[in-house]
């Protein structure tokens, strides 16, 4: 064999796993992870570690492997719901995002929108007293109308005054952020912890410590939600006339105006979804995973939630994947950082290389096509 | 009183400039820029590495080694706009998801490596570079006359560089032949192409300086604001000066407005509450003016705003 043809089958051989295209839009991110985590391993061993337990220990500190002792109460099973607990506004947000995304509008604002309904569900209903029945519904409505109200104030300005979502967006993340820090230290302020007071446990949407056998765990309700959610939003976006709309809108606004579907329309809609997805993304965040809200600090999920949803190709049931891969890799950071000796830091920087390289997954299907064209070329030349 | 409201508006609203012109360039040559975040703070954690280990080696005073920051600051930032570049043009990736992840990659690295660094070369645990404030001036004479003279009161070294720096920006970008050609690849880029010139080769020198650019005015709001680099940097300056070039309708001077009116309202709005003398909480009301304006204004401006036409799109050159 020449030594081009050896190169040609190394090349070939590489590219075989994400060459079926009808594979692709799993096999691509799945490689781009595989290839951020061999870079994490390489910045780890730089740093004189070693990566393969400390990939371990981070899936242990998830809840996925067992570790090696547990503290009363605790589990493997506890570690895992903590997980989910954690994951629960990431999967909301995201679908956020992806329905945005979908209709061509980029929303940046999740972060103010989930504070804005987490906070006005903190003191409508988590200072209320109200009974836990009553409570955890209304928590989730305020969430849904405050979510989808601010979303679709964004959508309004675009559509009747031609603002860039992005920096409304922006403007109203930042507004939303001093004036609730604002009520919150002149109103409900815990001087003890300086965040805003703790909401009843009737109103949280993670039962905290409930003791089953001889374990005590956090049971987060929103989490099955979330599943539900994505369900429904890929059956609305596949199967119904408005998915159809919001995409047709989304993949070519001109078009869809000749189509005769109304653009405007379109877009408030789509913010209005986006937002509420936002807003229940706060209530599980602030009255879930937390009970309580820290003044002027936007929640970095709102961000966090773009990449995730981008990993998930803005695909619902895609989102609730990434959403798992990147919370496991937060969630098990502590435990990583206390075994291994390695800053917890490192965790973020294993998220942002995963999302880099998922970033060039359009390169990669391009280099792979035009491969698989010059093989088949050859082919034909031989014959 | 007026003059406190002009002397801290214009030193928040200069390196905000700066950091929009990287961004028009980058936009006007047609690549969607949500990165800027992330390159100013890549760069002033560059400039604020290079700063604290020359300091440490030498043993200088870090406030002497103020233009060295600045310098290294403009290289990080441009170093690190290559991956936006390279993905964006190379790469083909949609421009909106680079800038995204470029964000996230900026402030973990960054907060990863400040942490690392400080715990293997100084031995601390600090998850920040200390630099203090940089030395101002004040040119006599001119501080004199009365509500002008404030723009010459207290000034940052930095300011004087960016006002250079602006007018040459603006001169290279609506003067010469490259700004022409920079201008039309976000236009119309077949036509460029036509015209015999490197479309992919332009766009990429745009970002780069957007980059640069981001990279100074990151170090600036290092040596002003928090007088340290942190993660804390990350406080969305970078997204600010997006909102402030789009209200500015990719264009320098009406950016330069843009900027100003947020400079003053945030210092204004600041000065508003502590005259008042307010309890502290009440800032936090006053904070949201220059945002809230922002806002309103926009409702009656953005009618006529038109974003370059071939903004974020992927230059293929088959197709016309």
């Amino acid at each position: 064999m020449s030594k081009d043809k050896i190169k040609r089958s190394l090349r070939y051989s590489l590219i075989r796993p994400i060459s079926n295209e009808k594979w692709q839009p799993i096999s691509i991110p799945l490689v781009a992870i595989l290839i951020s985590f061999i870079a994490a391993a390489i910045v780890i061993l730089l740093i004189g570690k070693n990566p393969l337990q400390a990939f371990y220990n981070l899936l242990q500190g998830a809840g996925i492997l067992p570790k090696a002792s547990y503290a009363g109460y605790k589990s493997m099973l506890t570690d895992f719901l903590s997980l989910l607990n954690a994951m629960t506004p990431l999967v909301f947000a995201s679908l956020a995002v992806a329905v945005a995304f979908r209709a061509g509008l980029f929303n940046i604002g999740v972060s103010g929108q989930m504070l804005v309904s987490g906070f006005l569900a903190t003191i409508i209903v988590g200072y209320s007293g109200l009974d836990a029945i009553v409570a955890k519904p209304l928590v989730l409505l305020i969430g849904i109308v405050a979510g989808g109200l601010m979303g679709g104030l964004v959508g309004w300005l675009k559509y009747k005054f031609n603002i860039n979502e992005v920096v409304s967006t922006i403007m109203l993340n930042y507004i939303a952020q001093y004036v609730i820090s604002f009520f919150i230290q002149m109103y409900y302020i815990d001087p003890v912890s300086r965040q805003s007071q703790y909401v009843s446990e009737a109103a949280r949407l993670t039962l905290v410590n409930v003791e089953i056998g001889n374990l005590k765990m956090d049971i987060p309700l929103g989490f099955i939600l979330a599943i539900l959610t994505a369900v429904l939003i890929k059956f609305i976006m596949d199967k119904t006339v408005v998915g159809f709309e919001l995409k047709a809108v989304g993949s070519n606004r001109k078009a869809a105006k000749y189509a005769g579907i109304n653009v405007g329309r379109n877009t408030v809609l789509a913010m209005v979804i986006s937002g509420g997805l936002a807003g229940l993304a706060g209530v599980t965040y602030y009255l879930g995973y937390f009970a309580s809200i820290q003044p002027k600090v936007l929640s970095s999920i709102g961000f966090d939630s773009i990449a995730v949803s981008l990993l998930g190709n803005s695909h619902p049931i895609g989102v609730i994947f990434s959403s798992f891969l990147v919370s496991t890799i937060e969630q098990g950071s502590t435990y990583m950082s206390s075994q291994a000796g390695i800053r917890q830091e490192i965790s973020s920087v294993i998220v942002g290389l995963i999302l880099l390289f998922s970033a060039c997954g359009v390169y990669m299907k391009y280099k792979v096509s035009r491969l698989k064209e010059k093989e088949a070329n050859r082919k034909e030349s031989e014959a | 009183m007026m003059d406190t409201v002009i002397i801290d508006g214009l030193s928040f609203a200069l390196p905000l400039f700066i950091i929009a012109i990287g961004g028009i360039y980058s936009e006007k040559s047609g690549i969607t820029n949500l990165a800027l975040e992330g390159f100013q703070g890549f760069g002033a954690f560059i400039g604020a590495l290079s700063a604290v280990l020359i300091a440490n080696a030498f043993n200088t005073d870090i406030q002497s080694l103020f233009y060295v920051a600045l310098l290294f600051a403009m290289i990080g930032g441009m170093a690190f706009s290559v991956i936006h570049a390279v993905l964006c043009i190379k790469f083909k990736a949609d421009q909106v998801i680079s800038g995204v992840v470029i964000n996230i990659l900026a402030l973990a690295l960054t907060t990863f490596l400040t942490t690392q660094i400080n715990a293997l070369v100084f031995g601390t645990a600090s998850d920040k570079f200390q630099l203090g404030v940089s030395e101002r001036f004040t040119i006599e004479g001119l501080a004199d006359i009365p509500v002008i003279g404030a723009f010459f009161t207290n000034v940052y070294p930095f300011e004087v560089i960016i006002v250079v720096i602006a007018i040459f920006a603006w001169y290279l970008l609506y003067k010469t032949k490259y700004g022409m050609r920079l201008r039309a690849c976000g236009e119309n880029p077949h036509s460029v192409d036509a015209a015999g010139v490197n479309v992919l080769k332009i766009r990429f020198s745009a970002v780069l300086i957007s980059g640069l650019l981001s990279g100074l005015g990151g170090m600036c709001f290092a040596y002003s604001i928090s007088a340290n680099f942190s993660s804390s940097i990350y406080m969305g300056y970078g997204f600010l000066a997006i909102a402030a070039l789009i209200f500015g309708n990719w264009r320098i001077l009406p950016t330069l407005a843009a900027c100003l009116l947020f400079g003053f309202a945030k210092s204004g709005g600041s000065f508003i509450a502590q005259s008042m003398a307010l309890p502290s909480s009440f800032t936090d009301l006053f904070m949201i003016l220059p945002y809230v304006l922002t806002l309103l204004l926009l409702i009656f401006f953005s009618k006529s705003n038109r974003a370059p036409k071939a903004l974020g799109e992927i230059y293929d050159k088959g197709k016309r």
